[in-house]
């Protein structure tokens, strides 16, 4: 049996003081004795560095066909790394438990890879530890953020309240009634000139706005799907706002992508786009040109993208 | 975060690749020194491997903290390993089973055997011990054909799951059936099906006399359970619910260890978690 392929290496590293394992996807053109920057991968809600339909792997191998040394890490307690996921997973997420870690993961990483730095990427949850990553680690050069989100699950409503809401909303007058009660809310925000949710995620806000508005290149890449409960607020709008004009903040829809970004288009879309922004922002010496085509659709919100029939796994 | 140990030293997980034709499989061996048995997880398949991750890992640990060695991998085509998933078939699967199987049981003589198969994995497990290899099977809820399993797959991938997904990718299962029918590829949760994966998984099916533990006792002469699991059971079989917590199904480690053990005649004294 042996560690590496042609292309891949498998990994563990022991600065947490338990075994992290993982997978380094070599990049195709290292030239010797420069530094590069890597990607990281994180996987915080999925049980495996593969991510759904593999789609992880199938980035990785990619980002390092055009040049950038990409890993994989299973969190502490995932996949086939040490230990048991935190007992409260979503509740550690959000208030940024993994933050720290993957910070020290990342410095071991660039000290073990001579990298001179790393994009960190993450999907949903993984999205949420890499910004809070991004705010507590020297190391971190960008993000890629798929669908995060910026708001803490609502508490469930009671059986008989959804009950009683469901019977009044089907009625003429609760068409009425509800219509009444969402203009006042939008009312409510209003007069408080405090436009957020109260179940915003706060001090997630708050890593945005340490890492944007300094400039650290961010492309966040959203599926076309509808917004789930708690999610009203428009947080893209106004994350953009909070960034500031000296900002690298890139927004991008992937068309016909759905929220694991899996699917072929999704995976391709992902692809195309993160590609184009790493090398827009990390250049290598040979992708100048394709760099400049990217940047003309920077910052544009919302951008469709349909890629080509490139999607397939290697 | 918790090390499990195995005679005070640290138990070793060795991941590696193994070499197959055309493909690199990514195995984990849970290596454990003078091991009683040797056990061969022939795991979830595709899109459930996602699902099933975390308790299939934490099986393999509970078995090697008992003195138990086993590999584990991922098919041709899925997670780790190489190749395309759209390119890959039955007969690749079996293979790689009959290839992982025989490196086991040569890493030393007189330990005994096990093949353990989940659902599709449950086929392929039983087809290779029907042709010899192993000397006990356990089979967690195998489906009577691999068609089943793909259809159950794809009835919960075209109903809940696509509400994750674009309203463009959304269809129903008789259209994706049909579609496959039609000789055309379908993709199932970021996996290419292919019409011919579709076609053959009809014919892929658990031998008759595997069916049935007494059965296939009389037939082979050797310990088979076959056992199939309920929702308590989840996330190692559907309906995935909570695939992201820690759920502890110490009660299924511990009735199957029980069996394991007393179908490979493990010694009462070796039967306990050792180094704990």
């Amino acid at each position: 049996m042996n560690k590496a392929t042609e292309r891949r290496r498998l990994i563990t590293l022991h600065g947490l003081g338990c075994a992290v394992r993982g997978t380094y996807h070599k990049a195709q053109f290292e030239s010797p004795g420069t530094k590069h920057i890597g990607v990281l991968i994180l996987n915080s809600l999925s049980p495996s560095r593969a991510a759904a339909g593999d789609s992880a792997v199938y980035w990785a191998d990619a980002f390092a066909k055009s040049g950038y040394p990409a890993f994989r890490l299973d969190m502490p307690g995932f996949g086939d790394s040490d230990g048991d996921p935190p007992p409260e997973l979503l509740k550690f997420i959000n208030t940024g438990g993994y933050g720290p870690i993957a910070s020290t993961l990342m410095r071991e990483l660039s000290e073990q890879f001579d990298l001179s730095g790393v994009v960190v990427v993450g999907l949903c949850a993984g999205a949420v530890s890499a910004l809070y990553t991004a705010a507590a680690s020297k190391d971190c050069r960008g993000l890629v953020l798929m669908d995060p989100y910026f708001h803490l699950p609502l508490p469930p409503r009671s059986w008989l309240w959804q009950k009683l809401i469901g019977r009044i909303s089907r009625t003429a007058l609760g068409r009425v009634v509800s219509n009444a009660y969402d203009r006042f809310t939008d009312l409510r925000l209003y007069l408080r000139r405090n436009p957020m949710p109260e179940n915003t995620n706060f001090p997630l806000i708050k890593c945005w706005k340490t890492v944007a508005p300094a400039g650290l290149p961010i492309l966040l890449l959203k599926a076309p799907t509808t917004k789930p409960r708690g999610e009203e607020f428009d947080y893209v709008r106004y994350l953009l706002e909070q960034a500031g004009s000296d900002s690298r903040v890139v927004v991008k829809v992937v068309e016909g992508a759905g929220h694991t970004f899996s699917n072929r288009t999704g995976r391709g879309g992902v692809r195309e786009l993160t590609e184009g922004w790493l090398n827009l922002y990390f250049p290598l010496p040979e992708y100048e040109t394709y760099s400049n085509s990217f940047c003309r659709g920077a910052g544009v919100l919302p951008t469709p993208l349909r890629p080509g029939p490139t999607a397939s796994r290697a | 975060m918790h090390k499990q140990t195995h005679d005070d030293c640290t138990l070793l997980e060795c991941a590696g690749y193994f070499t197959v034709s055309g493909a690199v499989l990514y195995t984990v061996l849970h290596e454990v020194p003078d091991p009683v048995a040797r056990v061969l997880l022939v795991g979830p398949f595709a899109s459930e491997r996602h699902f099933s991750y975390h308790p299939w890992v934490r099986w393999a640990r509970y078995l090697a903290a008992r003195g138990i060695e086993v590999l584990r991998y991922d098919y041709r085509g899925v997670g780790e390993s190489t190749g395309g998933f759209e390119d890959m078939g039955f007969d690749h699967w079996s293979e790689d089973v009959g290839v992982l199987a025989d490196w086991l049981s040569r890493r030393s003589q007189g330990v005994p055997l096990l093949l353990h198969g989940l659902e599709i994995g449950a086929i392929l497990a039983a087809r290779s011990f029907e042709r010899g290899l192993g000397d006990a099977l356990l089979l967690w809820s195998p489906p009577v054909h691999a068609n089943q399993a793909l259809r159950s797959s794809l009835m919960r991938w075209a109903g809940l799951e696509q509400l994750f997904e674009s309203a463009e990718n959304r269809r129903s299962a008789a259209d994706y059936i049909r579609q496959l029918e039609q000789g055309l590829s379908i993709e199932v949760a970021g996996y290419e099906w292919s019409s011919s994966l579709w076609r053959t998984s009809f014919d892929f099916q658990l031998p008759a006399n595997l069916q049935d533990d007494g059965v296939a006792y009389e037939t082979f002469k050797r310990p088979v359970k076959v056992l199939k699991l309920g929702r308590e059971a989840a996330p190692l079989v559907k309906p995935y619910v909570g695939y992201d917590e820690v759920k502890d199904l110490s009660w299924l480690y511990a009735s199957n260890f029980e069996w394991v053990a007393a179908a490979l005649q493990i010694p009462k004294e070796d039967r306990h978690e050792q180094g704990n």
